[in-house]
């Protein structure tokens, strides 16, 4: 078993003197150690956020097994240190090194950061940085280590262009593997860096961004994207066929420190059937497909008799849309609760949550219940195709607060398009409903009473949604509208918390910006920008500064509405729903018409027509 | 509080010395549920599995005879119990032997260190022969005032540096206070400085079993 000394030496030299240093060392049970010598590939996953974010992750923990079960190939993690970390390490000489071997990354095959969320680039820029890299692409000639990203954000990844050689747009499981085996084979052939990249681009969903020429028209819209040296014109979407028998983690690494999630995650389906017209996830993940109870069961032993964990979750974008989700819960609790293992359920939808659900998972603890209903009232509920009705929110409340909680938490957005002040008091009749449902329950404890917080966050259109034409409201807009709402609220039983503005709006442009933003990040990064999701390190006056200074303006990005014919930044993509759907789509939310979910009726979306008709078979 | 039928003793060294004492526990919960041994949960509203440490460790600090207790429900072989659990363990925390508790943990008063220290030895010796080493010791109440001198039971200086100190819960003092002083002293700064408790005493000097 191989490991750096040298590098675990200078460790010790400042690691005792760092908050939690457990995080910054690896060892832990589970992390996947080899020899050296034996090793042809390399690969460092990056995670660009802290620690106990990026090891909460389940893509991470599948890709990680995944490559490491190859006996040749080396999958290392590595995450992004806390400022009193990377001080030290900056002060020492001390590169970004990977968690296993220590071994610094830069010398690595690939360096593959996920991308989560749009407010983690400038983290990724510093990764690169401290590994002792060039963040531009251009700038990094040999042919390894070449930087890999993939994730949802990579379904836009033109803000990121310039610091990335290639992008893995869809499902990773068998993309990964295959541009390790195109590396392998260059590194025999002594191809260089361009030779490997135009191969990189013949695999099905790998994209090579330096492969396409963008042109821009007078007004700053897209002009044309043209692709070079045999590029396919539009990279498409991979996705696993066969959902059940994809590979599933048989162990976790198991962190010494806490972590955000820190329990056993078993994936049951993938892709959703909703089509709530706000939501990225329900667009780009699909088809709907799902394991068998039975797999799904198998799974959850073996992860938790290896971790050793006494929580599991599982996870999916919904999980009470499971066909047999009943079933599901029967036979896994027969399972967790004999080996007093927790189960904890994430993700379940109003409409569907049944007293039996219910009872299965109560028995773990007794804190909140957080309910999604997005909107306020009836009609622009149906024009964000949330499809849930006020009595299916009160319906699951009830049963909630009869079952012991008297705590509720409510999400809902602010600025959704077509939205009036009529909807934004829609938003406290419901929670006023709420707090009237809990005290019509005869049995409620007395001296108990119930509490209902509002969670506001701000709309951000995304692209590949039906809503990717929609302008962001604008601060103004957004701040009457909270106004409005702290007034209107009395009751002191309602609590309201507000996200920061100017957080969404970075995240928005962001999200549908275009190659030329990436100078933008570059600058911000430049001005000491790093780990933007942290309130703490948050700085919008450098934001404003970097897109000031090339010449760019945040509102042409994020407050603009968008023409249905206008070449979007990210038409070469394609992720299997076509674009005809978006239009329509967004054409009926304007007239407040519903669309049914996948069960219920096709909606003819074009993942079939790009992939098969069996795909969606059962749903 | 139970009646502990089991005691491990146990390495924490290399990586797993930045495991902090509070993190320990959950390690040791996870490799013992991993082992499946038949071990002991507290009763009650929330039942979680038993363990006790004898004596917590500072973090960056590494032993190779750390002491901790739990129940088994069922008599299981000491080696047995040994390997199980050592299956289920971070590769740098190793169960040595597994016993039943002769001792209790409150008769625990004495610690011994190895250390290896970058550090000027003639200086080191001059410095420990000072009549007082006075540091200051932080305690729940705040800060106090310590005399190291008489509290040390044992000093070696040579390639490596012996230290006995005493330990438990009613006086513990930690051997990182000697380097801190000695760097005042000498207006050094210690640049290595790795520090291995290597047993535990009881009050006559017999090693803790």
């Amino acid at each position: 078993m191989y490991r750096n000394d040298e590098m675990m030496k200078k460790l010790d030299e400042f690691l005792p003197d760092v908050q939690k240093p457990s995080r910054y060392i690896g060892g832990e049970s589970g992390s996947v150690v080899k020899d050296r010598e034996n090793v042809d590939i390399r690969f460092a996953f990056c995670f660009p956020d802290t620690y106990e974010i990026g090891m909460s992750h389940l893509g991470m923990k599948i890709l990680y097994g995944l490559k490491n079960k190859v006996p040749n190939y080396w999958c290392e993690r590595v995450f992004m240190p806390l400022p009193d970390m990377e001080e030290k390490m900056r002060e020492n000489g001390v590169l970004l090194y990977a968690l296993e071997s220590l071994d610094p990354i830069r010398d690595f095959d690939f360096i593959g950061f996920t991308v989560q969320y749009e407010l983690c680039y400038t983290t990724i820029l510093e990764m690169l940085d401290l590994a002792g890299l060039p963040v531009l692409a251009k700038e990094r000639t040999s042919l390894t280590p070449i930087v890999m990203g993939g994730g949802p954000c990579c379904c836009n990844a033109e803000p990121l262009a310039d610091f990335f050689d290639i992008f893995a747009i869809g499902e990773g499981e068998e993309m990964n593997l295959e541009v390790m085996r195109l590396m392998e084979e260059c590194k025999k052939n002594g191809s260089s860096k361009a030779e490997f990249l135009e191969k990189a681009a013949q695999i099905e969903g790998i994209y090579v961004p330096s492969l396409y020429d963008i042109s821009y028209n007078d007004d700053g819209t897209v002009k044309a994207i043209t692709a070079k040296k045999n590029a396919p014109e539009k990279v498409k979407k991979r996705i696993v066929k066969d959902f059940d028998s994809v590979y599933s983690p048989e162990n976790f690494v198991v962190p010494f420190t806490d972590i955000v999630h820190n329990r056993a995650v078993v994936e049951v389906l993938r892709g959703c059937i909703r089509g709530c017209r706000f939501c990225q996830a329900g667009f780009i993940y699909r088809p709907f497909r799902e394991k068998k109870s039975e797999t799904v069961l198998r799974q959850t032993k073996t992860l938790c008799e290896n971790t050793g964990y006494d929580e599991v979750s599982l996870s999916s974008l919904s999980t009470s849309d499971f066909s047999d989700i009943e079933g599901l819960l029967s036979t896994l609790t027969d399972y967790t609760s004999k080996n007093r293992i927790n189960l904890s359920l994430p993700s379940l939808r109003v409409d569907r949550f049944s007293e039996k659900i219910f009872e299965e998972i109560s028995s773990v603890r007794k804190s909140g219940l957080t309910f999604a209903p997005e909107a306020g009232t009836q009609r622009l509920r149906d024009v964000i195709n949330k499809n849930i009705t006020e009595s299916d929110v009160l319906n699951s409340v009830k049963i909630a607060f009869e079952g012991g909680y008297n705590a509720i938490k409510l999400y809902f957005m602010l600025g959704l398009p077509t939205e009036t002040n009529e909807d934004i008091r829609g938003i406290y009749s419901l929670a006023k409903a709420v707090i009237e449902e809990f005290y019509n329950n005869p049995n409620r404890k007395k001296g108990k009473a119930p509490s209902v917080s509002i969670s506001l966050s701000t709309f951000i259109p995304k692209p590949f949604t039906p809503f990717e034409f929609e302008p962001q409201a604008s601060e103004e807009e957004i701040k009457a509208k909270q106004k409005l709402i702290m007034e209107i609220c009395v009751d002191k039983k309602i609590s309201i918390s507000r996200s920061k503005y100017d957080v969404s709006l970075l995240e928005a442009v962001l999200a549908r910006g275009d190659r030329r933003v990436g100078k933008a990040i570059y600058l911000a990064w430049k001005k000491g920008c790093v780990l933007d999701g942290w309130d703490e390190y948050f700085d919008f006056g450098k934001w404003k500064e970097a897109f000031f200074e090339c010449g760019l303006e945040m509102e042409f990005y994020a407050n603009r509405k968008r023409s249905y014919d206008e070449i979007s930044p990210w038409s070469h993509i394609n992720m299997l729903v076509s674009h005809e759907f978006f239009v329509e789509e967004n054409k009926r939310a304007h007239s407040g018409i519903t669309t049914p979910n996948c069960r219920e009726k096709c909606a003819d979306c074009g993942v079939i027509r790009n992939i098969g008709a069996d795909c969606c078979k059962r749903i | 509080m139970p009646n502990v039928n089991t005691r491990v003793f146990f390495s924490k060294t290399d990586r797993a010395k930045y495991i902090s004492h509070l993190d320990l526990y959950r390690v040791f919960q996870r490799a013992l549920i991993k082992s499946k041994l038949p071990v002991w949960y507290t009763e009650g509203f929330n039942p979680h599995l038993y363990i006790q440490f004898m004596l917590p460790l500072s973090l960056g600090q590494e032993g190779i005879r750390e002491a901790a207790d739990f129940k088994l429900t069922e008599n299981v072989p000491y080696e047995e119990v040994t390997q199980r659990l050592n299956s289920g363990l971070p590769l740098d925390l190793r169960i040595i032997e597994t016993t039943c508790p002769v001792m209790k943990n409150t008769d625990i008063t004495q610690a011994e260190y190895e250390i290896q220290a970058e550090l000027n030895i003639d200086k080191f010796r001059e410095f420990a022969k000072s009549e007082k080493i006075l540091v200051e010791k932080k305690t729940k109440n705040g800060v106090s005032e310590v005399d190291l001198k008489p509290n040390i039971s044992k000093l070696e200086i040579g390639d490596k540096i012996i230290l006995r100190l005493p330990a438990g819960n009613n006086f513990n003092l930690n051997p990182s206070l000697l380097f801190e002083a000695y760097e005042k002293f000498s207006e050094e700064k210690i640049k290595r400085l790795k520090i291995v408790r290597t047993n535990i005493y009881n009050q006559n000097g017999e090693i803790f079993r």
